[in-house]
């Protein structure tokens, strides 16, 4: 049929983009290919995955990436969702709030990840003069490994935060406002309205918000690149910007590309995980709804 | 309602505040952001402006290599987008949900871990160092979103519109030309206006991809200019480079900001 045909380019893109690299990174991963080889690929019977196993960094890395996903993205749902609660109603300057919440979002990355490198300098940043100041001592927000995995998760949270509200207030603007009116008929409280009509009928929403975050927060790197290069002692290092230097600092395809598939292996298991722990949610309180 | 009007208050200081504080530091001189409260002889300057500007390549040129990617990647993204989305929209309805959980996955992957093999690709193929090259990973990364939000545009549309044209004997070219293109504009709109961020801002595959200084994009320079020392940052040219670099992207918000958060909400609702 000439119609499905439409689609094929559209597809070939993808399985070029998509699928291609990730055959190509299991097949690289049984193999050394690394500066010691010249470039070329020689079987070396799942040596990478050996290493792989036993590499104490990259387990730190992933460490680091879902402690820095799971505090950012809850951060930025849960702050989202208070703000759009409270912008519910009608307002009258709409066109600056969307604005002004989007500018964070749509700016590159890296353009405010510089930013913040001067913002949290130590010790002439305004963040540090500030605490300086108070305290009596610098806080080292980018130099300390215990405190600059925080600061990038505020870089996160700052990006993202408005854009969140922005997506959970257009959810709670299809939810009809009669049926808040027969709940207070009924005399349910702010609080009942709230866990019986709002977070249920906004649970799709929160729940695409969160995958979504989720799934960004996971291969974060231009942020962490930039605005820390994954120190101060590799405290800061994530999955991917760990990929990236094996690839282009020390020239290991086949170890980048192991961790790069063993990394897709470990993720996915764990977005199935996330998305079945949501349906059972969404089934209960579909549930407790009907009651 | 005093609530509300302190949420605004504190969102616009929340959004604004990091890039006001850029704005000041851009203007000041070396010495003023050393010492700021001490009295000092000169404390305004454009001396960053200038620096920036005059640079080789300079500054402008990489907003332009943005903008030349950017808009091949979104006329190529929308080429393929469109027919696709418009043969998904009539399809079965299984086989539509189908590839419609498969474009969903492939939205949710961390594309980043996708740039070594876009990396030999390129090599391969001698695609590095080339804008328009970039079109083709761009375009890509954004057929999911694209066909998603063009495929639900298509479906809105009632059926008889088309059955009608077409039994005026309108081809189906015709019929692309005058009637589904014209009704699904706003979200061609939206669409377009998402992939062009997306190209726009994309970091990994510009940084291996490109290498030429003359050819690199905004988000690639941006963090040239960082170097890789944490602590010798010229951090007053840079924060006039993101004050121009911020500028165009301020504008495009400001005025598409419409067709940007329909798009996004209408990939919420119904993706």
């Amino acid at each position: 049929m000439p119609l499905t045909l439409l689609l094929l380019p559209s597809l070939i893109f993808l399985i070029a983009v998509f699928a291609l690299p990730l055959i190509r990174y299991v097949w690289l991963s049984f193999h050394a290919d690394s500066v010691m080889t010249g470039l070329l690929a020689i079987p070396n019977q799942g040596a990478n995955w050996q290493r792989f196993i036993h590499d104490s960094r990259y387990w730190q890395d992933l460490f680091q990436t879902l402690r820095f996903a799971f505090v950012s993205v809850t951060a930025e749902v849960v702050l989202g969702f208070i703000i759009a609660l409270i912008l519910n109603q009608p307002l009258r300057k709409r066109a600056l709030i969307r604005s002004s919440s989007l500018i964070p979002w749509a700016l590159p990355t890296t353009v405010m990840a510089l930013g913040w490198r001067w913002i949290f300098n130590t010790p002439y940043g305004p963040i540090d003069r500030l605490i300086q100041s108070g305290l009596g001592r610098p806080l080292n927000a980018l130099g300390e490994p215990s405190i600059a995995w925080i600061t990038t998760v505020y870089a996160d949270i700052w990006k993202t935060t408005p854009f969140v509200a922005l997506i959970l207030l257009a959810g709670l603007q299809t939810i009809p406002s009669d049926l808040y009116e027969a709940a207070k008929l009924e005399g349910a409280g702010p609080w009942i309205c709230l866990r019986r009509i709002t977070v249920p009928l906004l649970l799709p929403y929160l729940g695409l918000a969160l995958m979504f975050r989720l799934a960004q927060a996971f291969g974060v790197f231009d942020l962490v690149q930039v605005m820390t290069g994954g120190g101060p002692a590799s405290s800061t290092e994530s999955i991917a910007l760990y990929a990236y230097w094996n690839a282009l600092r020390f020239l290991d395809f086949g170890y980048s590309a192991t961790i790069m598939i063993g990394s897709f292996v470990i993720l996915s298991s764990l977005i199935v995980i996330a998305w079945v722990v949501i349906s059972l949610a969404r089934n209960r309180s579909a549930g407790a709804f009907a009651k | 309602m005093k609530a509300t009007r302190f949420v605004i208050i504190s969102l616009l200081i929340w959004s604004l505040g990091p890039l006001a504080w850029q704005l000041y530091t851009s203007f000041c001189t070396d010495q003023a952001l050393v010492t700021p409260f001490a009295s000092l002889d000169q404390r305004w300057t454009l001396a960053h402006y200038q620096s920036v500007l005059l640079s080789n390549p300079p500054f402008i040129r990489y907003l332009l290599n943005s903008l030349f990617a950017g808009a091949i990647s979104t006329i190529l993204t929308l080429l393929l987008a469109i027919p696709a989305s418009y043969s998904l929209s009539k399809l079965g309805k299984r086989s539509a949900l189908i590839i419609k959980c498969v474009l969903i996955g492939c939205a949710l992957f961390p594309y980043v871990l996708l740039f070594l093999a876009l990396l030999e690709i390129a090599r391969y193929l001698q695609l590095g160092n080339n804008l328009i090259a970039l079109a083709i990973p761009y375009a890509a990364l954004s057929q999911p979103l694209a066909v998603l939000l063009l495929t639900n545009a298509f479906s809105d549309l009632p059926p008889e519109l088309e059955d009608a044209a077409r039994v005026e004997g309108l081809s189906i070219l015709e019929r692309f030309r005058w009637i589904l293109l014209p009704l699904i504009s706003p979200a061609i709109a939206s669409t377009a206006i998402l992939v062009f961020l997306f190209s726009w801002n994309e970091y990994p595959i510009a940084l291996t991809w490109i290498s030429d200084s003359d050819q690199l994009t905004l988000p690639v320079a941006m963090a040239r200019i960082a170097g890789s020392s944490i602590h010798s940052v010229p951090y007053g040219p840079y924060a006039a480079a993101t004050v121009i670099g911020s500028i165009p992207l301020i504008v495009l918000v400001m005025v598409f900001q419409k067709p940007i958060v329909s798009g996004l909400t209408t990939g919420a609702v119904k993706g």
